[in-house]
């Protein structure tokens, strides 16, 4: 190679540039003297503000999601469902449910999302987000860090975090990737209904979201909830939706109602 | 000394050491484009979950299931209107998909980048869909989007830019379509596109929030969820060719229902026990306040949203206005040497060449010098000929200051020029010294009628269906159009070009200017457009191929002239349905016949309104049966 065949002053004074040139980022991405600072809270370290008020754009799967369906009557979940589902639907009663005190089955963490709905995202902490439906009157908690708590209830666990791209070899040949999304694993749930005509999800159900938010040019700001839903007890494919909302600022448009009100 | 070895290998570690810190900083090249750095990589295979809308996005959706869409009130009757049986015509039947449409479609999508071959700067972002073969193009490079008078595509054009994780691209010039599949919901040409891109590893989300002045109260939002592929799912092929699917049909007939009369209206709302309004109501079916709405509808309400409102004037277009209105003229490359010159009026063409410039249509004439001076930045060549599609003055404005501008030097040392004046032979008294002007007798009759100017008076007539002129190399044809807007229209077909001057039968702006006392008539009109139809032929799913000029809007092909044909027959039959029915003008204009249009075409103000429109359809039917 040519290349080599530089004499040794030539290769030093490449080498010397080319390491100068790398070092400096380098350097600084080290935070100095003292080891790496410690990781700004998750609130400090947001890509995106996701908090407010906003408001659910029922426009697709929109008979289903705006009224009660019959039973039986599954849309588009008619593609993923096992026998197993099928069955547990076609029994669904609602009379049962309400008076078993089972009214929010489907306001459930997997299905409340995707209720014609209004929902409130605010920092509990500087390291937990607060998630508050009007419909059904829920709370998701979504903590950054390791899962915490037995879950166990309609909410069940949910884990935060930022993401952004990752490369498969982190740290070779990628930067910092712009941007973020809030990603949310949700585990633990009580079991319930991915639509209001009783079809279930099991307890171990794990859903994984993906919140981004988009500014519309003319104004309008989006909330869009990338969600996938593993079911093997009930479902045979991963379930993969996504739902909108536009942000409000008329907070006199919250009404809180009990479950089962719709 | 090192040794090479030794060398390589730090060598190798620098190279690295510098690649990480390189990547993560796009280098700022003075001078180089603009095409950003990805923050998102969307290459790959991709195909749609359909965990949502799977039936409305299949077989389609049930009439009158309208819910989810703010559709106005245009839209919501356009919607009623609406036959799925219209997609048995011939031109209809390889309509491509709109970009959102698309978006929303079954089948596979493969995305890749294009990058400058020597900047390796990111060009272009291309998206192939299964369906329709459609290929959207996202613009990268900065490039700025297309004039108002550009044609548009159903994919439309589009530029991109990334914004934190996502590629946000913004459409315009999208054809009109359907914003929902198989029952009537519609997007119009005028709608705009915003769209979000973004990828959770290998789950891809494309959020489309559509804007459409004509036919929708607010944004519609929806998102559409697709899985990575690992391999090429090929079949990226989608055979279309049209044909006869229904035989001895006029040509004249398009499927649709009349206000009031869609026959399948309760079919939706019986089935799934919905109050009728359920699926009419527009914005308020996406929100959560539907089901307080709906403890009050009635099916009186429903009823009454199944026709235009009484009592209420006209509504008036929404539509982008066309016309530059800067005072220039603006040159539009339509194909070859044909190009479309805007600002003044009617819309100009020109045809450059070996031989002088054959122009169609002089527009107003308030800008002649300028539309000169355009001509001549095309061709160094004089005006040769000047061809008029009408009389009106929009189109032969300028005819006296281009005539005068140009010569026909094809008279020059010919046999009938002689030195004795025109009275004597009745041959060219000043030959070379004009363009020579062309247009069907009744262009000539009417105009002298009017007392226009000699010199902007064209002398060159024809009498019967069909003139022809070979100039430029290029086989030109005139077609006599009877009682189309008037009794002197002409098509005028460039056929090398492939590109149709229609004049005032077809624009994209306004209902037509029928005009029954100067000989026009609503069967002669859709005659004309069907004429245009029987000559164009579309390039790829109903798209592109033969261009067609229309005297005000945009350049468009075949699919603006089909869908105008169908507007003009659908009001038509409404018209005539109530002439039929004992109804007097008065009662037709209240009926709001044309209410479904309106957001597109309508004007209560300026030259041509809605009420003559609706004045010259009811009067031309009425004409016919005397």
């Amino acid at each position: 190679m040519n290349m080599l065949r530089l004499n040794g002053w030539g290769i030093s004074a490449l080498l010397v540039t080319l390491l100068s040139a790398a070092s400096g980022p380098i350097h600084a991405q080290r935070g100095g003297r003292g080891g790496p600072p410690a990781p700004p809270a998750p609130r400090a370290a947001s890509p995106i503000d996701l908090t407010g008020q906003w408001v659910s754009l029922i426009t697709e799967e929109w008979r289903q999601r705006q009224f009660t369906g019959a039973k039986n009557d599954f849309g588009s979940l008619n593609v993923v469902l096992l026998p197993a589902a099928r069955k547990i639907a076609a029994g669904w009663d609602p009379a049962r449910d309400a008076a078993a005190g089972e009214q929010c089955k489907p306001y459930g963490a997997a299905g409340v999302m995707r209720l014609p709905t209004r929902v409130r995202l605010s920092w509990q902490d500087d390291t937990a987000l607060r998630l508050e439906t009007d419909a059904g009157t829920q709370t998701r908690l979504f903590k950054f860090g390791p899962p915490q708590g037995d879950g166990g209830d309609w909410q069940g666990v949910s884990t935060a975090s930022w993401d952004y791209p990752q490369a498969a070899l982190a740290g070779r040949g990628l930067g910092p990737a712009p941007g973020g999304s809030l990603k949310v694993i949700t585990t633990k749930m009580k079991p319930g209904y991915l639509s209001r005509n009783g079809v279930p999800y099991s307890g171990n159900a794990v859903m994984t979201e993906y919140f981004d938010r988009f500014d519309v040019p003319g104004g309008d700001s989006l909330l869009v909830v990338s969600s996938e839903i593993v079911d093997p007890e009930f479902l045979a494919t991963p379930y993969w939706t996504s739902q909108q909302f536009k942000r409000e600022t008329d907070a006199s448009r919250w009404r809180p109602t009990p479950c089962g009100a719709r | 000394m090192r040794s090479a070895r030794g060398a390589r290998g730090l060598l190798v570690a620098a190279l690295a050491a510098l690649g990480t810190t390189l990547a993560g900083q796009a280098p700022v090249i003075p001078g180089a484009p603009t095409g950003q750095a990805p923050a998102v990589d969307l290459s790959g295979y991709w195909t749609p979950a359909l965990h949502e809308d799977l039936m409305e996005r299949g077989p389609g959706a049930e009439i009158a299931d309208y819910g989810g869409f703010p559709l106005n009130e245009a839209g919501r009757l356009w919607a009623l209107s609406y036959d799925p049986s219209r997609v048995t015509l011939r031109h209809h039947q390889c309509e491509a998909y709109t970009a959102p449409y698309q978006m929303r479609a079954l089948g596979n999508f493969r995305i890749w980048e294009e990058r400058d071959e020597h900047t390796q700067r990111l060009v272009a972002i291309h998206l192939w869909a299964q369906t329709t073969e459609g290929h959207r193009v996202i613009w990268m490079d900065g490039r700025p989007h297309p004039p108002a008078w550009a044609p548009h595509t159903f994919r439309g054009f589009s530029t991109g830019r990334f914004v934190g994780n996502a590629l946000v691209v913004n459409t315009t010039h999208m054809k009109n379509g359907a914003l929902r599949r198989g029952n009537g919901v519609p997007e119009s040409d005028q709608a705009t596109l915003t769209e979000f891109f973004t990828r959770h590893g290998d789950h891809l989300t494309n959020v489309t929030v559509i804007s459409d002045p004509v036919y929708l109260t607010e944004p519609m939002v929806r998102s559409s969820d697709f899985a990575r592929q690992p391999v090429d799912p090929g079949a990226w092929l989608y055979a279309c060719d049209d044909g006869e699917q229904i035989l001895d049909r006029p040509d004249d007939a398009v499927p649709h229902y009349l206000f009031g009369k869609q026959p399948f209206v309760n079919e939706f709302s019986t089935r799934y026990k919905l109050p009728l309004a359920a699926g009419l109501l527009g914005a308020v079916t996406m929100y959560p306040e539907l089901e307080a709405r709906l403890t009050t509808a009635t099916e009186a309400e429903g009823r009454a949203l199944l026709s235009p409102a009484a009592g209420r004037a006209p509504e008036t277009s929404k539509a982008t206005d066309r016309e530059p209105r800067d005072g220039e003229i603006h040159i539009l490359p339509v194909r070859d040497n044909v190009y479309m010159l805007v600002g003044d009026g009617a819309n100009i063409v020109v045809q450059t060449g070996d031989q002088g410039a054959f122009v169609v249509d002089t527009g107003e004439g308030k800008l002649a010098d300028k539309v000169i001076a355009a001509i001549r930045s095309l061709t160094p060549k004089p005006i040769q000929f000047i061809a008029n599609t009408s009389f009106r003055s929009e189109h032969t404005g300028g005819n006296a200051r281009l005539g005068d501008a140009g010569q026909d030097p094809s008279l020059l040392g010919s046999f009938f020029v002689t030195a004795a004046p025109r009275g004597v032979t009745g041959f060219f008294n000043d030959p070379g010294a004009h363009a020579t002007m062309m247009a069907h007798v009744n262009v000539q009759v009417r105009m002298q009628a009017a007392k226009a100017p000699a010199a902007a008076v064209p002398a060159d007539t024809y009498l019967e269906d069909r003139r022809r002129k070979f100039h430029n190399d290029d086989a030109i044809e005139f077609f006599y159009q009877k009682d189309a807007v008037t009794d002197g229209d002409s098509l005028i077909h460039f056929r090398r070009a492939d590109v149709i001057v229609a004049g005032d039968i077809f624009t994209t702006t306004q209902y037509p200017v029928i005009d029954p006392k100067n000989g026009g008539s609503v069967q002669g009109e859709i005659r004309a457009l069907n004429e245009i139809l029987n000559k164009t032929v579309y390039r790829h799913q109903g798209e592109g191929g033969t261009y067609v000029v229309p005297g005000h809007g945009y350049l468009a092909d075949e699919h603006e002239v089909l869908e105008y044909r169908d507007m003009v027959v659908i009001v038509r039959d409404r018209v005539k349905a109530m002439i039929d029915g004992g109804a007097t003008l008065a009662q037709v204009k209240a009926a709001r016949v044309t209410a479904d249009y309106d957001t597109q075409y309508g004007a209560n103000t300026g030259p041509w309104t809605t009420e003559m429109f609706v004045t010259a359809v009811y009067d031309s039917l009425k004409n016919a049966r005397r």
